[in-house]
């Protein structure tokens, strides 16, 4: 039972020693030589702005998330429409109740104001 | 892909029948979120409340109308039969009266009413699908639909810092023991090649698979799972603080309703899917159980506020009906359900005097908001009293009744030990409850927190514009501090008569979960 993971466990084994020896050696083998540039985010273009413990407006996170909801719930829509013809009716029913709870979602975000800027 | 091209895909047959408790819950879930965003804040405060009680009502029709159904419905996924319908029974019951409790709270204000009761919907439509369900992959959906609005609940009193600590806490543990429970789930998975229940007990039943290492691994780590959801030692360490920074209408919930759900499962999963195992987990949950029971008394012990007090009883509660479970018999699952049953009466009276002082006093839920209140409320003093006697176990109460049925299972399925470990654990256990019953019926009530008094020599907070200006949770219908409450005084009321009605004429409750032990297929 157990001998069918045996090459899923030697491929875990294999990628961590793998991985873990270019990590390790790099830091033990490799020249370091600081210069002012060298510890800057970015190593070329203009001096960084950017200040440690600089705060984001809450909105990006809303923003980003609601993004990431309904572009997944189209990835998911897309195969279903190249195949809905494959697929019958039973597909457009399903898609069709979760077509119409993403627009009462999206008619709740709406109106909760979490698409306005703030 | 090609078959899949051309021939037409198959849905699996839905028996919309079965599935109809599950749909009302979520439908309402949906309508309520829709309502909740309509009309004046007024409206809002009582139409949404309202709604959610309807779609409640409307599940325990639906869950009465399919009764006497023995059917697995879904591809088998889920299955519909006495012991799915009683659990749905006390989720429903559980979940009316945390609406009732939470219809003038403050964390359904900030939440904006609509929210509040929608999370509150879809948790418990989580629950009665993990109550129903019989494939590890249903499982799991029904255990993430159940707790990811409840950690959302936790946190709903968004300006008060320990709620938000409440929150953020459950949602580290409890994602730790779903992953682990996850875990668990794929390899046992792994070890017989099946998500189903049946398909798993029959893998399990021929060869040698049931002493496997990697079914066995499965097994512990699902054991581990569930004992985060339902708060079993040495998994307990989260119940505390979050009992007691989550909102009290939920705290009242989650205590009552996430046992229901988490023993449902216990009984489904162990005593039917794993029930070949059962030499292997039967005794470790038996420690578990004992562990529990300890560890549940002796922290309540000196506890002075009454949420963490019943945070530790719920452990120790936990550890009594883990007994049925270890035991696996057709006695273990009724004696579990019961006891769920008057968990839901004992714990809801409980807390809703609890509610009840939190908003009559500033004593928040410490003991002392309770002092006096023999002579100045009997009908809080007396829900309060019934319900700490019962989760006592004291004769005459449903707890009593309960308990009895837990040890008669633990002694006939060869645990006797199991059943001493209970009467100890009931004997820890008055040592902190009966200080409730001492302190509102044998101490002064403080003169400067009565209400009497405080309407006299303390300004009412309510009708206070020059002070309570900007802040809107003192405007709208008068503050948490004043105002009469019926429906949390209506909840204590009846959670407390049920208490006493099943602790002296059980016969209902044994006749209800009867059906409940026979549908497993145990001896």
């Amino acid at each position: 039972m157990l001998r069918s993971y045996l090459p899923a466990i030697v491929f875990l084994v294999l990628g961590g020693a793998v991985g873990g020896a270019f990590a390790v050696l790099n830091s033990v083998i490799g020249p370091r030589r600081a210069t002012p540039h060298k510890q800057d985010p970015y190593e070329c273009g203009l001096p960084s702005e950017v200040k440690r413990g600089m705060r984001f407006g809450i909105s990006f996170y809303l923003i980003a998330m609601l993004f990431i909801l309904f572009d997944i719930e189209v990835v998911f829509l897309y195969p279903i429409a190249v195949e809905l013809r494959a697929y019958g009716s039973y597909a457009l029913t399903e898609t069709i109740v979760f077509i119409v709870l993403l627009f009462v979602a999206f008619g709740y975000v709406w109106r909760r104001g979490a698409l306005e800027w703030r | 892909m090609i078959p899949l091209a051309t021939a037409h895909l198959k849905g699996p047959h839905i028996d919309f029948a079965g599935l109809s408790p599950l749909i009302a819950l979520l439908g309402g879930s949906v309508l309520v979120l829709i309502v909740g965003l309509l009309g004046s804040r007024w409206i809002r405060a009582q139409a949404v409340p309202s709604l959610s009680l309807g779609a409640l009502g409307a599940a325990l029709g639906l869950t009465i109308w399919q009764w006497n159904a023995q059917k697995s419905i879904v591809s088998g996924a889920l299955r519909i039969d006495d012991l799915a319908l009683v659990l749905n029974l006390v989720l429903i019951a559980g979940a009316a009266c945390t609406v009732l409790l939470a219809w003038r709270s403050l964390a359904a204000r900030e939440a904006a009413h609509g929210e509040f009761h929608a999370l509150l919907l879809s948790s418990v439509a989580g629950m009665s699908l993990l109550a129903a369900a019989q494939n590890t992959v249903a499982l799991f959906v029904g255990l993430e639909l159940l707790s990811i609005p409840l950690y959302v609940l936790c946190a709903t009193e968004l300006k008060r810092e320990h709620s938000l600590e409440s929150g953020l806490k459950y949602l580290i543990v409890g994602s730790v023991g779903s992953a682990t429970l996850l875990y668990g789930l794929a390899m046992i998975y792994g070890a017989t090649g099946t998500t189903d229940f049946a398909g798993i007990a029959s893998a399990l039943s021929n060869g040698s698979l049931a002493t496997d290492p990697l079914t066995l691994t499965g097994v512990a780590l699902c054991v581990a799972g569930l004992c985060f959801k339902s708060s079993i030692a040495p998994f307990h360490q989260w119940t505390p603080d979050v009992y007691e920074g989550a909102p009290t209408p939920v705290t009242a919930f989650m205590a009552v309703t996430t046992k229901v759900a988490a023993f449902g499962v216990f009984l489904r999963f162990f005593d039917v899917a794993l029930i070949d195992t059962q030499v292997s987990w039967g005794p470790a949950l038996a420690v578990l159980a004992t562990i529990t029971i300890l560890v549940g008394n002796v922290g309540a012990l000196g506890q002075s506020s009454l949420k963490r007090m019943l945070a530790y009883s719920s452990v120790a509660q936990a550890g009594y009906m883990l007994a049925g479970v270890v035991v696996s018999t057709q006695l273990g699952v009724r004696a579990t359900v019961f006891y769920l049953a008057a968990y839901l009466f004992m714990n809801m009276a409980a807390f809703a005097v609890i509610v009840a002082r939190e908003r009559q006093t500033d004593l928040g839920d410490s003991i002392g908001a309770l002092a006096g209140l023999g002579r100045e409320r009997p009908l809080l003093a007396w829900p309060m009293t019934i319900s700490m006697l019962a989760l006592a176990g004291i004769p005459a109460t449903a707890g009593f009744m309960g308990k009895f049925y837990l040890i008669d299972a633990a002694v006939s399925g060869g645990y006797t030990w199991l059943g001493v470990a209970i009467v100890v654990g009931s004997m820890i256990s008055l040592g902190y409850y009966l200080p409730v019953i001492a302190a509102m019926w044998m101490r002064e009530a403080p003169a400067a927190t009565s209400p009497n008094d405080a309407s006299v020599l303390a300004p009412t907070p309510g009708p206070l514009p020059a002070l309570a200006g900007g802040s809107s949770e003192l405007d709208e219908d008068g503050g948490p501090l004043s105002g009469s409450q019926p429906e949390v005084l209506v909840v204590a009321v009846l959670a407390g008569a049920a208490t006493i009605f099943f602790g002296v004429i059980p016969q209902p409750l044994f006749d209800l979960v009867h059906g409940a032990g026979s549908g497993l297929g145990l001896f």
